[in-house]
């Protein structure tokens, strides 16, 4: 029994997160053993590729395609190894746990590793762990060249092939575009006026997400010329025959429909139209606010008329916007309110009552309230007091001497 | 009137260039006067031939005057190394000898074909935005690599480390400009240099050719010179392969027949 512990800790070991020296030194010795083995393996594997480099009958491999080839053939090793390891020591685990190693799952695994080692450390990713090797190391990079060690991509030695192939192209584009006009215009024809581009819904890729499209880093000069040439080339007049290639690197922008929504207004047992705006907000007034038309003008506030509010100021706040779109004797208003203070209530049931009127105003009418600022929201909130100072700006009084 | 430099060396010794004004290609040895003994035993070997890809079939004295080879910059800006390669002067543009550029360009394509057909990576540099994209389209097209952009220092001289791999380096650089700006040369022309790797380079009046392999004096900034560069080493690589693809061909069939 304490052997089968023995092994399968070793195991959990060298799987674990962050692989330790153990893991190195297993590598090398495995590296040593096979040494004599893997060699013939290698060269049999070299003789199948032609030498393009000096057409000889002798052939031979690139030495970046062999130094590729070798270190994917110790990764092959060391995973084969890593996954040979895992299922034994899966098998170990079942045993100790009594249960059958057949139908013991990745699931029952985290379980027994929690159960035998459990761990207080904070960060999950410290405990200990027992999963299959591919989920543990990371994938590999694939070759960019081929055996003769040729790079696949016409801009390699740029470094950024990518990116500059996107800059290529889109000069391409642009060069197509300046042939297409001109055969055109000796056509004397004009641009289709259907066809035009629309790009107000959408911008261009940010510098991050162009980075996360083309798999490179680029420079924040790169990515400033990348928008300049796209520009240029959605600024010809036949830049919708490029349209495919533009749309590629470009994303939508989040539509601020419900600004745009204005509901239909219900019907109430008397039969007339009427609708309510909820969450009305003001400072820490906060109410809802019904509107009723057909109506005579009368203003009902938490049960009251209009003299709810005893200063002016504030019936002159709730009565602004029935003045200003001309319904103060067509439409009834109630309001429910509660919290805040008179300028606060006053406030929160003027948006609330321009809000509700949309639904009873032509479209003119509404810009114009959007213009006269009626259906903004003020978000100005109490600041709170900080501490060290009297209030929430106001700083004791401060003399030199 | 000649500019200072060429008098002083006219003054000092007398300018021996064998000229042919002539605009027809010159004769080149046949392939067949070869033939050892007239029998049918002919050297496969390409480097025993003067010119066995026929690149001086592609272009003609004509040609590259045409294409404004014979431009050279202002006398002013004139590098002495480049004398040599002179015709002359008028209205104070200096003014490419084109026997001599084209010598060199023969010699050049010859070369750029025998790397081609061993199978050698080719890169082509131009730091002009004007003809920034027709190199890298040529590059494209003849299957080879271009660095048009800016260039970052280390790319051959600190290449594994760069890419984050053993990198096989280009085996011919081709500059169509060596400049990287009208000041100073190309980096690359040096690290080039460093990392033994041979080069050919369009040089101007204002360049140094003292670090390019094979240097052709000759315009390095107008577009239609630039085509015509583009034109024939595309068709020297292109010559090249398809000596290679049939190499390869044969090499396959002799081996199937054993």
């Amino acid at each position: 029994m304490s052997r089968i512990l023995q092994l399968s800790l070793r195991h959990i070991n060298s799987v674990t997160k962050y692989p330790n020296q153990a893991t190195n030194e297993l590598l090398k010795n495995c590296a040593r053993a096979n040494s004599n083995k893997t060699r013939t393996n290698s060269d049999d594997l070299f003789q199948e590729f032609t030498d393009w480099e000096t057409l000889n009958k002798k052939k031979t491999v690139s030495k970046a395609m062999k130094a590729y080839l070798e270190r994917a053939r110790e990764h092959d090793d060391f995973m084969k190894k890593q996954e040979f390891e895992f299922t034994v020591g899966k098998r170990h685990l079942a045993n100790m746990m009594g249960e059958d190693p057949e139908t013991f799952t990745q699931k029952d695994v985290d379980r027994a590793i929690e159960y035998l080692f459990p761990s207080g450390i904070y960060d999950p990713a410290a405990r200990p762990l027992m999963k299959p090797p591919e989920e543990v190391f990371p994938a590999r990079k694939a070759a960019e060249f081929d055996e003769a060690g040729r790079p696949h991509h016409f801009l390699f030695y740029t470094g950024r092939p990518n990116f500059f192939k996107l800059l290529y192209d889109a000069s391409e584009h642009i060069q197509n575009i300046y042939k297409f006009e001109d055969k055109v215009i000796r056509k004397k024809a004009i641009p289709d006026p259907n066809a035009k581009l629309e790009l107000t819904s959408s911008v261009w890729y940010s510098k991050e997400e162009l980075e996360q499209h083309l798999v490179e880093n680029i420079t924040e000069l790169e990515y400033e010329n990348f928008k300049l040439v796209m520009e240029r080339l959605v600024s010809l007049p036949y830049s919708y025959r490029s349209k495919e290639f533009i749309e590629k690197v470009r994303k939508p922008i989040a539509s601020q429909k419900f600004a745009l929504e204005i509901p239909k207004p219900s019907y109430d047992e008397e039969g007339r139209e009427y609708i309510t705006t909820y969450e009305c907000l003001r400072k820490k007034a906060r109410g809802d606010v019904t509107i009723r038309s057909p109506g005579s003008g009368k203003i009902t506030i938490n049960g009251k008329d209009i003299t709810y509010f005893a200063d002016t100021q504030s019936r002159e706040q709730v009565t602004f916007p029935l003045l200003f779109t001309g319904m103060e004797d067509r439409v009834d208003v109630e309001c429910n309110i509660e919290g805040g203070g008179p300028s606060g209530q006053a406030g929160a049931i003027r948006w609330g009552i321009a809000w509700g009127l949309r639904s009873f105003v032509d479209k003119s009418m509404i810009d114009s309230m959007q213009v006269a600022g009626l259906l903004t929201r003020d978000p100005r909130k109490r600041e709170r007091k900080k501490p060290g100072q009297p209030g929430a700006r106001k700083k004791p009084t401060w003399k030199r001497r | 009137m000649y500019p200072r430099i060429l008098r002083r060396m006219l003054k000092s010794k007398p300018l021996v260039i064998p000229r042919n004004n002539s605009t027809a290609s010159q004769p080149i040895e046949d392939l067949e006067t070869n033939k050892i003994n007239g029998t049918e035993t002919i050297t496969k070997n390409p480097l025993d031939y003067p010119d066995f890809f026929q690149v001086h079939k592609l272009f003609t004295v004509k040609d590259l005057f045409d294409a404004r080879v014979h431009f050279g910059h202002k006398e002013g800006s004139l590098n002495e190394f480049m004398a040599p390669y002179l015709y002359g002067s008028r209205l104070g543009h200096l003014i490419f000898d084109l026997d001599i550029t084209a010598e060199h360009l023969r010699k050049a394509l010859n070369f750029t074909a025998h790397i081609a057909y061993r199978g050698g990576v080719i890169c082509f540099f131009n730091r002009n935005a004007l003809n920034a994209h027709l190199v890298e389209k040529t590059a494209q097209e003849c299957g080879e690599y271009a660095h048009t952009r800016f260039w970052r220092g280390g790319i051959f001289t600190n290449a594994n480390h760069q890419f984050g791999a053993i990198t096989r380096l280009p085996d011919l650089c081709i500059f169509l400009n060596t400049q990287n700006n009208i000041l100073h040369q190309h980096t690359a022309v040096r690290d080039s240099a460093k990392m033994l790797i041979p080069t050919i380079g369009i040089v101007d009046t204002n360049c140094n050719p003292n670090l390019i392999t094979y240097p052709v004096p000759g315009n390095d900034d107008t577009p239609a010179a630039i085509q015509l560069y583009c034109k024939l080493f595309k068709a020297a690589i292109q010559l090249g392969k398809e000596a290679r693809m049939k190499f390869l061909q044969e090499e396959d069939q002799v081996e199937t027949n054993k």
